[in-house]
């Protein structure tokens, strides 16, 4: 955007330059589910440039009229709106157009050049890998190949979707052809953990407030516990899941970006680089996960769903799941405890867990302090002082919460642990956005601080590759199994009660 | 809601007296099993008379994390108050005693927003001394208007009229943005509004105005629109190049279209947002700093009317 009086004191920016959206992969689910939906809330919210347009691209034959209808049945079903009365949604329609064809043909590609051209010289062209992992190679390509990475007029980017790589090896190669077309400020790799409102509030409440970064450290923390749980087994992504599992769906991308956003120094300004820089300090900092000679770390635990009942309703286990292997290995529940090598945070364990078919769908992060040094009340209170806790809630009910000791009323010293609540959805009014939305209209002002990086990319990589390679050498062990609707298996009790703790009760 | 004058303020609330409203206080809180205690941002003084208060309760209800205090301007020393979970109402008092009142009630330490719905506009000097932000709404807003302009030095002020363009404000400058519109800015002189609420087209002519300095050359032309929505149009151009805003049929949205050589350049449509009361207030408690731009406006605006 250019600057000129009218944008002076506006209360709704910044919107970017015109731009086009090229999403490959128009067809399929996430376009279907996050990003449409999302492209309608911006539009509706004023967000997006007069001179807007969409170009979805897949091998099905849609046409323009079919591209449309996907869209308007996309947000019937994901934003409740109905398109035929909408006139918001009726304006974006005109603006989306399909192109049907192979990704890996050249001839797609200068038709593309041609509408991209049709668009306007001056238009930002944004594009997206809304495909499967194994496409994206050749759409990098084929895009370098025909002269659309760059353009004198008007920016060029990327964005690309997760999986990033399956493992270090694979990731590097990626990377390696993405910065054979485009430069790194150009590419932007998702994580959609980081669009969330708390997880960016999770930096303003360390960093704009003067009273918890003195305490946030090994002298006042006791230990921090990440995590990640879901009620959804596998469901229809078994082909992707049973390569994947969940070191690598979860762990290795969010929660190492949360983690990070824990762990990390405070950075010098709030700018993409000096953010980013800490947040790769503090991952490089992270002890290996695999240690010499021995067998798979104990430090790790990981198992698989058996049969059970979540949420009223009786589930398969994830080896009978429809595309999953009798036999399959595949973790579908991981915990591990993870140690920083810093001044900040020596001698400070952090315990990851995350996992599919748990009893509930919550993701958090749990700072628990060390108890007061001493234990004044022993004497006069019956029950024992409930360490603090500090709580950041990423979903589903984003906010911040604080456990206290208080009194109880009454003429006895009796002692009870209160929870003082900060809720997103209530502190303020209006809506909270769907982080597909921040992420994307972030992409379009070419906004990188709440992407990941390569080097941050590469680094998750070379932390959990060891412990897939260690899990593959020790060959098809039989893998610990845990009830679906149940917190994990006994195994990941132990790795707390080892160290004297328990994992939170959720 | 009917605006009958003997209808209580709050009327789901505790009738109390000033020195009881800890007390009440207490008591609807006692009742309550809220699931999560909200957290609160915010204080909210709405001053006015009396029926128009009874509008801005509606309003209230819906607003969240904030304590509102209502006041109805009188000659009460020892006035009516009702109290409910979130809102006070005081009913009739005396005028120089509104500061004493707010003063007891607001939340320490967090901002105050006065939200003033009309009575002297000398009342203005007091509010502008203990709220952060003043937002006026007032039918015939001319005399606040002139009283603001005094004060700008010590209060952030802002006119509900104004909120309710934010929408229309942002999409002439988004359109503005593309370069054959700004290359053309100059000579797109002739303006025209249509709009039910005369101020608030005038308050958008001035905010026009004060931003792309013009000096004498803009012609403007405010046509009334009799029951229309408070915008219905705009029209900035200059025969060739244009710039379009108008209200479309459902009144739920606004269309935006660029004009360039005479033919239809670029165009948006977008939601015109929710332009109640609640929404309307909502976004001001979201603003912490002085709106200089609305502060232009104002000073461009004809003092006369
Ligand atoms: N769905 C989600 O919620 C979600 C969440 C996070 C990340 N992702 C990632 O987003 C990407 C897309 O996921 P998705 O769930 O939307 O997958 P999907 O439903 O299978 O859609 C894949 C899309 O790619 C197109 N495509 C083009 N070439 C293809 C090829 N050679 N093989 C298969 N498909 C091809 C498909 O359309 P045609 O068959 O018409 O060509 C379709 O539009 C993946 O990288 C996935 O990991 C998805």
């Amino acid at each position: 955007m250019h600057d000129h009086p009218l944008l002076d004191g506006l209360r709704i920016e910044p919107t970017p330059g015109p731009t086009s959206i090229v999403i490959f992969g128009a067809s399929g689910d996430l376009t279907q589910r996050k990003l449409l939906p999302a492209l309608y809330h911006l539009s509706r919210g004023q967000r997006l440039p007069a001179r807007f347009t969409v170009i979805g691209v897949a091998r099905t034959a849609l046409g323009d009229d079919g591209f449309r209808k996907k869209f308007r049945d996309s947000i019937k079903e994901f934003a409740g709106v109905d398109a035929e009365s909408d006139d918001v949604a009726a304006s974006l329609t005109q603006r989306m157009f399909y192109m049907s064809g192979e990704l890996d043909e050249p001839a797609l590609y200068d038709r593309l050049a041609v509408r991209l051209r049709e668009n306007g010289g001056d238009h930002g062209v944004l594009y997206y890998l809304a495909i499967p992992p194994s496409a994206y190679r050749s759409v990098v390509e084929r895009l370098g190949a025909a002269g659309l990475t760059a353009a004198e007029r008007g920016w060029r980017r990327i964005i690309v979707e997760k999986p990033f790589g399956t493992d270090l090896h694979s990731a590097r190669a990626l990377n390696h052809v993405l910065h054979a077309h485009f430069s790194e400020e150009q590419v932007f790799r998702i994580d959609h953990y980081l669009g969330k409102e708390t997880v960016q509030n999770l930096m303003v409440f360390r960093f704009a407030n003067g009273m918890f970064e003195p305490i946030w450290n090994r002298r006042y923390i006791d230990h921090v516990q990440i995590t990640a749980a879901e009620t959804v087994g596998v469901e229809r992504r078994a082909a992707y899941y049973e390569g994947a599992g969940a070191l690598r769906d979860m762990v290795q991308n969010h929660l190492m970006q949360l983690l990070t956003l824990v762990a990390m120094e405070p950075p010098i300004a709030f700018t993409a680089e000096s953010v980013r820089d800490r947040k790769m300090d503090a991952l490089l900092s992270v002890q290996p996960l695999v240690d010499g000679a021995h067998g798979p770390s104990p430090r790790i635990v990981r198992a698989q769903y058996a049969a059970g009942w979540v949420l009223g309703a009786e589930v398969p286990g994830y080896r009978s799941e429809p595309g999953v292997a009798p036999g399959s290995t595949t973790e579908t529940y991981v915990a591990m405890r993870l140690h920083l090598d810093n001044w900040r945070w020596a001698g400070v364990p952090f315990y990851l867990r995350t996992g599919k078919r748990l009893p509930k769908r919550t993701t958090e992060i749990a700072i628990q302090f060390r108890r007061p040094p001493m234990q004044i009340f022993k004497r006069v209170s019956p029950t024992s002082v409930s360490p603090n806790l500090l709580i950041v809630n990423v979903q589903p009910d984003e906010g911040i919460s604080v456990r206290f000791e208080a009194k109880l009323p009454g003429t006895r010293m009796q002692l009870a642990p209160v929870m003082m609540n900060f809720r997103y959805g209530t502190a303020f009014g209006g809506t909270v956005p769907e982080a597909y939305e921040t992420l994307l209209l972030d992409a379009m002002l070419g906004e990188p601080t709440l992407f990941a990086r390569h080097d941050f990319v590469e680094a998750s990589w070379a932390l959990i590759t060891p412990v897939l390679e260690r899990w593959r050498s020790a060959g098809p062990k039989p893998i610990p199994q845990y009830e679906a609707g149940e917190w994990g298996p006994a195994e990941v009790d132990v790795l707390m009660a080892e160290d004297g703790r328990r994992w939170r009760t959720l | 809601m009917s605006t009958h004058a003997s209808e209580p303020l709050l009327p789901r609330g505790i009738e109390t007296s000033f020195a009881g409203i800890d007390a009440a206080f207490a008591q609807v809180g006692h009742g309550q099993r809220l699931r999560h205690p909200r957290g609160l941002t915010a204080t909210v003084i709405v001053i006015g008379p009396r029926e128009r208060l009874l509008e801005a309760t509606d309003a209230l209800e819906h607003l969240v994390g904030v304590r509102a205090i209502l006041i109805a301007e009188g000659a009460e020393t020892a006035p009516t108050v009702r109290v409910t979970d979130y809102a006070i109402a005081i009913d009739g008092l005396r005028g120089d005693y509104i500061n004493n009142a707010v003063a007891a009630l607001r939340l320490s330490s967090l901002p105050s927003l006065a939200w003033w719905r009309g009575g002297a506009s000398a009342s203005l000097e007091g509010l502008a001394d203990l709220a952060d932000r003043l937002v006026l709404d007032t039918a015939d807003p001319q005399a606040g208007w002139n009283h603001a302009r005094t004060l700008l030095d010590r209060a952030a002020f802002t006119d509900l009229r104004w909120t309710r363009l934010t929408r229309w404000r942002a999409l002439m400058a988004h359109l503005m943005d593309i370069p054959e519109v700004r290359d053309a800015a100059a000579s797109m002189t002739a303006l025209r509004v249509d709009a039910g609420d005369a101020h608030l087209a005038h308050l958008f002519v001035a905010w026009l105005r004060s931003s792309l300095e013009w000096g004498g050359k803009l012609t403007v032309d405010v046509r009334n629109a009799p029951g229309g929505a408070p915008l219905e149009a705009v029209h900035l151009g200059n025969g060739r190049q244009g710039l379009t805003l108008r209200l479309m049929p459902g009144r739920t949205c606004i269309e935006a279209v660029a004009s360039v050589d005479g033919r239809p350049g670029a165009s948006q449509t977008v939601s015109l947002g929710d332009q109640g009361l609640a929404a309307l207030i909502n976004e001001e408690l979201r603003i912490r700093a002085r709106d200089v731009a609305f502060e232009k406006a104002l000073a461009a605006l004809d003092p006369a009317g």
